[in-house]
């Protein structure tokens, strides 16, 4: 019994991860995707040793070199006080990332323990859930998001909370919905029958099945949160100078337009292309791992 | 297979094209085959009400539609006679004559007569609203008379040597209008926001609140216009919300006079043919108020090191040499003003000198600096501030506020943040203009959020405003200046020079330093095309 | 059917209420003295306590929502401070504009998304398609505020083809005002100069506002058009030598119209909340300018007031549009 080696005893699943793996391949864009996300986490890790003016990300003054147009020493050009925006954008990324990761952290933290129990539990309790969720869902994102922010007053960390406030409702109907397929499974019924305690049910039986669809939703809410966080930031409502968030420096940038038009333009082009890496990333995981979820 | 989708094409191009053969305009604007002057500018007109509020936007229109007794004009600014042809003061100064000119009439034909005049002034001071504080402490409703139909006599509680000189923001408004549209004892407020009463060398037009302000040249103006131009409409106050699309509306047309464009702007827009900018020093200084009595600003030796701290040369590079360092609490064009010696400049030595005296001798700290949000050069300055303070290990944090917002914090001392950037333009040219910006009476005004407690300044700005001999109040104000300076309740900024973009059809304008921020004096104002 | 749309719209009030208690409990939360921004920039203490008492700001939070309620009933939204009026004239006037604005939006959506799907089936894997498809992936990646910029520049400022931004020329009379909607105005009264300036003004917000739709709506019809392409009775119908302009007209385009519908009820959401975002970038005097500008000074009763209306314009729309689809699919009226 102990002969058996660790690739024959998970030889079914390496079998199901490797067709997985194949099929993702041949999608194009959703390699691209993958690539994108690659060079973005990659910027978010070791922006801050490869930018060039490192020091320029928070705060420095160079009033002698501002408005420069991009150049050899200054890839995207410098902004209003000198500093240079390639560095800016380059370290922006590690600000993305963490609004990204913190929205969809805190948003699936809520969310899917709230969809579970909804999911599971029927009744009053799944009724004040779900309601509370449908009320969050009444409104779009972002109007909810900028009125929050408005009442909260403006600034990273409640933009992040905002952000935060607005995403869980998906979560909880994601999850909630499989849940509820999954609670009348037999081995669900099983175990309920062998008198196994609800979380032992909600985190061995339920939550490894609902990982599927929340890995791609999170996928595409990364790109989404992040999407979001530099809308506030254009706004004022985000970010504040002198943090280089995407959003904020499209935000002053736009004074600067057309003339110095280097100034939005390439904050506003790292934006893009996160967000459609990880829609391209969400899409290929989707076909791979929820393939009946596709629209 | 192969779609022909020609037809497609062509269709788009040919929305496309109906959509922008009535777009492409770009001239002047005309109505009625009169020429329209459009001023494009960032802040909304709040009120028309002369007794309510003042800021550039309500002042520059309130100037086109009202009259006040006297008014601002030239370079240096110089009071002139207006609806007052002459005026005579009691030998101790309490007693104010004013004759009326003769022709002076309301737009509804009413004469502006010496009832009016003290209607308005009574009105403004009971009210107790918008410029009532510059007279108040010296004139009560009871002290105005209206002697006969053409003279008004002013006696003062107490003599007042800049009383004239604060008598041109105080508008006339025509007492008939305004009871006629009062509303619960309101006098006219609510009405007035939106409508005139007054006699000036335009009528309001149209008031379309967010969007435009228009006005129509006032044909039988009692005092006639400085120019000739008979197919000269009127003017509009366009609303754009940010310098890019004031700057975008000029190149293309869509604008006469801008104003506030940031100095990277005027650089680039100058360049263009049929554009001229005009700059002129102003009134206007800038500084970087502390509050006073927070934790650490309360420590005279950190204001003294952050002040040392600061980069001047960086603050006059932000408006690429366009400015020019106070060398004094009051700007340049104030009366009395001295150069006082010692005022900082960066010196970083000196900078850590001081804050090893103080509590925190190696910084470790924040503090937070609060500027009008979407205001470009005040946000360079926080960056400006951030990269020098690191010097002292003292970190600063940033924290935009729309302007009411940030007089909101202003006003209480708790409230009151630790740095907070201040453009603040004296409504007269007399010292006491600036000096009472530093008494107790200002506290909680957003020129006041210093919360400055010294017994001594407050002796010295109370004992020269009294004073009505020049020759004694000029050596206290010299004292003054020193006395605030040695106090650090701000970091000494900048007078940035007043910068105006304009067509080249535009013609009569006229500047002046008095004006605050993009004010405009519209009277000589016309196109000549 | 008629008993769903009362449920519906019974719900839609108790779902209001619900966002109503929300926004007001975060409000709450929040830092600043309501009553002191209200009193403006020289009102003295004095002056800040009448309006606190005036307002209601002194009393406990329950009881400060349900007077709020109370007013709303009564059509009182409270004054803006920014603007200094109440915030139902407020809104009165700018709804109108933002509704003109996503309407002619969803309408560019579905006038280029169409033929450009269509265009994209039609050359499969060709470089028209991969064009096409590159651009119906960028559309939801795309800020749209960004998007806004960038046209403004190139086709407003450079090329000078529209205007930079506005509702219209400054010169021009509006219309007697009867929807608040300038283009329908314009066409009611038969102004058709006053139309064509203002479906001017119009067009670069609505194609930055229509971004997210457009793509969508590309896939769909592209996906549905290559799946009816290949369908036998299409082959039959080209052998009989039916020309492909026909052929696309008679079958896909019907076929493509339910989800088409579905993707507009999809990204609807989005629209309007990107009119926050676009309508500043082109000065478009509506809801979304409303609310961006009194987020930014924490003018708190408009904003309940905007997140009021909009919730609720967001809720009538999925009504009409799952009525819409309700009427066009025998099956979805079926379940109904």
């Amino acid at each position: 019994m102990t002969d058996v080696t660790f690739s024959e005893r998970h030889e079914s699943s390496i079998r199901e991860y490797r067709r997985m793996a194949a099929t993702f391949r041949r999608s194009s864009s959703a390699m691209f995707g993958l690539v994108i996300v690659l060079v973005f986490l990659l910027m978010a890790l070791i922006g801050p040793w490869i930018a060039p003016f490192p020091e320029d990300a928070l705060g420095a003054v160079h009033l002698d070199n501002k408005l420069q147009p991009p150049s050899a020493a200054h890839w995207f050009g410098t902004d209003e006080v000198g500093l240079d925006i390639f560095s800016r954008v380059l370290i922006g990324a590690r600000v993305s990332l963490q609004i990204g990761l913190i929205v969809t952290g805190v948003a699936m933290l809520i969310g899917v323990p709230l969809g579970m129990l909804a999911g599971m539990s029927g009744g009053w309790m799944r009724e004040t859930i779900m309601r509370v969720t449908d009320i969050f869902l009444s409104i779009p994102g972002l109007i909810l998001a900028i009125a929050i922010v408005g009442a909260l007053g403006p600034g990273i960390i409640n933009a992040m909370i905002a952000l935060s406030l607005v995403w869980w409702p998906g979560y909880v109907r994601l999850v909630e919905a499989k849940t509820l397929s999954l609670r009348n499974e037999t081995y669900v019924d099983a175990a309920r029958a062998l008198g196994a305690p609800m979380h032992r049910i909600l985190f061995v039986h339920i939550l490894p099945n609902c990982l599927s669809p929340i890995v791609v939703k999170a996928s595409m809410d990364m790109g989404m949160a992040i999407l979001g966080a530099a809308s506030l930031g254009f706004l004022g409502l985000g970010a504040q100078p002198p943090y280089p968030e995407w959003g904020a420096m499209i935000s002053i940038g736009r004074n600067y337009m057309p003339d110095w038009w280097w100034y939005s333009f390439f904050p506003g082009l790292a934006i893009y292309l996160t967000v459609l890496g990880f829609n391209l990333l969400g899409d290929g995981l989707r076909d791979v791992l929820d393939p009946r979820q596709r629209s | 297979m192969r779609i022909d989708w020609n037809w497609l094409r062509s269709a788009v191009l040919g929305v496309v094209l109906a959509v922008t053969a009535i777009a492409g305009a770009g001239a002047v604007e005309k109505l009625d085959g009169k020429l329209y002057l459009v001023i494009a500018g960032r802040q909304p007109v709040s009120t028309l009400d002369p007794a309510q509020k003042y800021d550039y936007a309500i002042r520059m229109m309130e100037q086109a539609l009202y009259d006040g007794l006297v008014k601002y004009e030239g370079n240096p600014p110089e009071v002139k006679p207006w609806l007052a042809e002459s005026w005579e003061v009691s030998d101790d100064g309490l007693v104010w004559t004013f004759h009326l000119v003769d022709n002076a009439k309301f737009h509804n034909g009413d004469p502006v007569n010496a009832e009016a005049v003290r209607y308005s002034f009574v009105r403004t001071l009971e009210l107790n609203k918008g410029p009532a504080w510059m007279l108040q402490d010296f004139l009560a409703p009871e002290g105005i008379e209206a002697v006969d139909d053409r003279t008004v006599r002013f006696t003062l509680k107490k003599p007042y040597a800049p009383f004239l000189s604060f008598l041109p923001w105080w508008f006339i408004v025509n007492p008939a209008i305004v009871e006629a549209n009062s509303v619960d004892g309101d006098r006219a407020q609510t009405w007035l926001n939106e409508n005139a009463a007054g006699s000036g060398p335009f009528k309001l037009a149209k008031f379309e609140q967010g969007k435009a302000y228009w006005l129509e040249v006032n044909k039988d103006y009692w005092k006639g216009f400085p120019y000739e131009a008979d197919n000269f409409g009127g003017i509009i106050y366009k609303l754009v919300r940010e310098s890019a699309g004031q700057r975008a509306a000029l190149i293309k047309g869509e604008a006469d006079i801008v104003g506030g464009l940031t100095p990277e702007e005027m650089e680039k827009i100058a360049e263009r043919e049929g554009i001229h900018t005009t700059t002129l020093p102003a009134l206007t200084a800038f500084g970087l108020k502390f509050n006073t009595q927070n934790e650490h600003m309360s420590d005279i030796n950190v204001r003294k090191a952050i002040a040392h701290a600061f980069d001047y040369d960086g603050l006059v590079k932000i408006f690429n040499g366009e400015a020019k360092l106070q060398t004094s609490p009051f700007g340049d064009a104030i009366k009395g003003k001295i150069d006082v010696a010692g005022i900082p400049r960066r010196d970083l030595q000196m900078a850590k000198d001081y804050l090893a005296k103080s509590a925190w001798p190696d910084g470790g700290f924040d503090v937070e600096y609060v500027y009008v949000q979407g205001f470009e050069e005040e946000r360079q300055m926080g960056l400006l501030l951030i990269d020098a303070l690191k010097d002292l290990n003292i970190d600063v944090k940033m924290t935009p506020l729309t302007w009411p917002n940030m007089v909101g914090r202003a006003a209480e001392v708790d409230t009151a943040p630790d740095i907070i950037a201040i453009f603040a333009t004296p409504v007269s040219t007399d010292p006491d203009a600036v000096a009472i910006q530093y008494h107790p009476t200002s506290f909680g005004k957003y020129y006041g959020s210093h919360f400055l407690e010294d017994e001594e300044l407050k002796g010295m700005i109370e004992k020269a405003r009294n004073e009505t001999d020049w020759s004694k109040r000029q050596p206290i104000y010299a004292e003054i200046q020193e006395r605030i300076v040695e106090l650090q309740p701000e970091i000494f900024g900048m007078m940035r020079n007043r910068r105006f973009a304009f067509r080249d059809w535009v013609k009569g304008f006229q500047d002046s330093p008095i004006r605050m921020t993009e004010e405009i004096d519209l009277y000589p104002l016309h196109i000549a095309k | 059917m008629l008993k769903l749309i009362y449920r519906r719209l019974l719900m839609m009030v108790v779902m209001l209420l619900g966002l109503l208690a929300i926004m007001f409990v975060v409000a709450n939360v929040a830092p600043g003295d309501p009553a002191r921004l209200a009193a403006g920039p020289d009102a003295t203490r004095d002056m800040v306590e009448t309006i606190r008492v005036e307002r209601g700001l002194d009393k406990p939070l329950p009881q400060r929502f349900v007077i709020y309620l109370g007013s709303v009933v009564t059509g009182d939204l409270g004054t803006s401070i920014h603007t200094g009026r109440a915030v139902l004239h407020d809104l009165a006037i700018y709804f109108p504009a933002t509704l003109e604005l996503v309407l002619f939006s969803i309408g560019l959506a579905i006038v280029l998304g169409i033929p450009l799907g269509v265009i994209a089936a039609v050359n499969h894997n060709q470089l028209a398609d991969h064009i096409i498809r590159i651009f119906a992936v960028s559309g939801v990646a795309m800020p749209m505020f960004w998007l806004g910029l960038m046209l403004q520049w190139y086709l407003a400022l450079e090329l000078n083809w529209f205007p930079l931004g506005g509702q219209l020329d400054l010169m021009s009379d509006p219309p007697t005002r009867i929807t608040g909607m300038l283009t329908v105005d314009a066409l009611l009264t038969g102004n058709f100069a006053i139309f064509l300036g203002a479906v001017a003004h119009l067009f670069l917000p609505a194609l930055s506002l229509s971004f997210p739709a457009l793509a969508s709506i590309i896939r769909v019809n592209r996906a549905e058009m290559l799946e009816t392409l290949n369908r036998d009775y299409i082959t039959n119908a080209r052998a009989q030598g039916i020309g492909p302009l026909r052929i696309v007209a008679a079958y896909a385009l019907k076929n493509a119209l339910l989800p088409t519908l579905a993707m507009i009820g999809l990204r609807f959401g989005w629209m309007l909340g990107g009119t926050v975002l676009v309508e500043g970038v082109f000065d478009w005097p509506g809801v979304g300018l409303y609310a961006a500008k009194a987020a930014i000074s924490s003018d708190f009763e408009p904003i309940m007031a905007v997140t009021l209306v909009l919730g609720a314009s967001f809720m009538l729309a999925n009504l009409l549009i799952d009525l819409t689809y309700a009427a066009l699919d025998p099956r979805v009226r079926a379940q109904v």
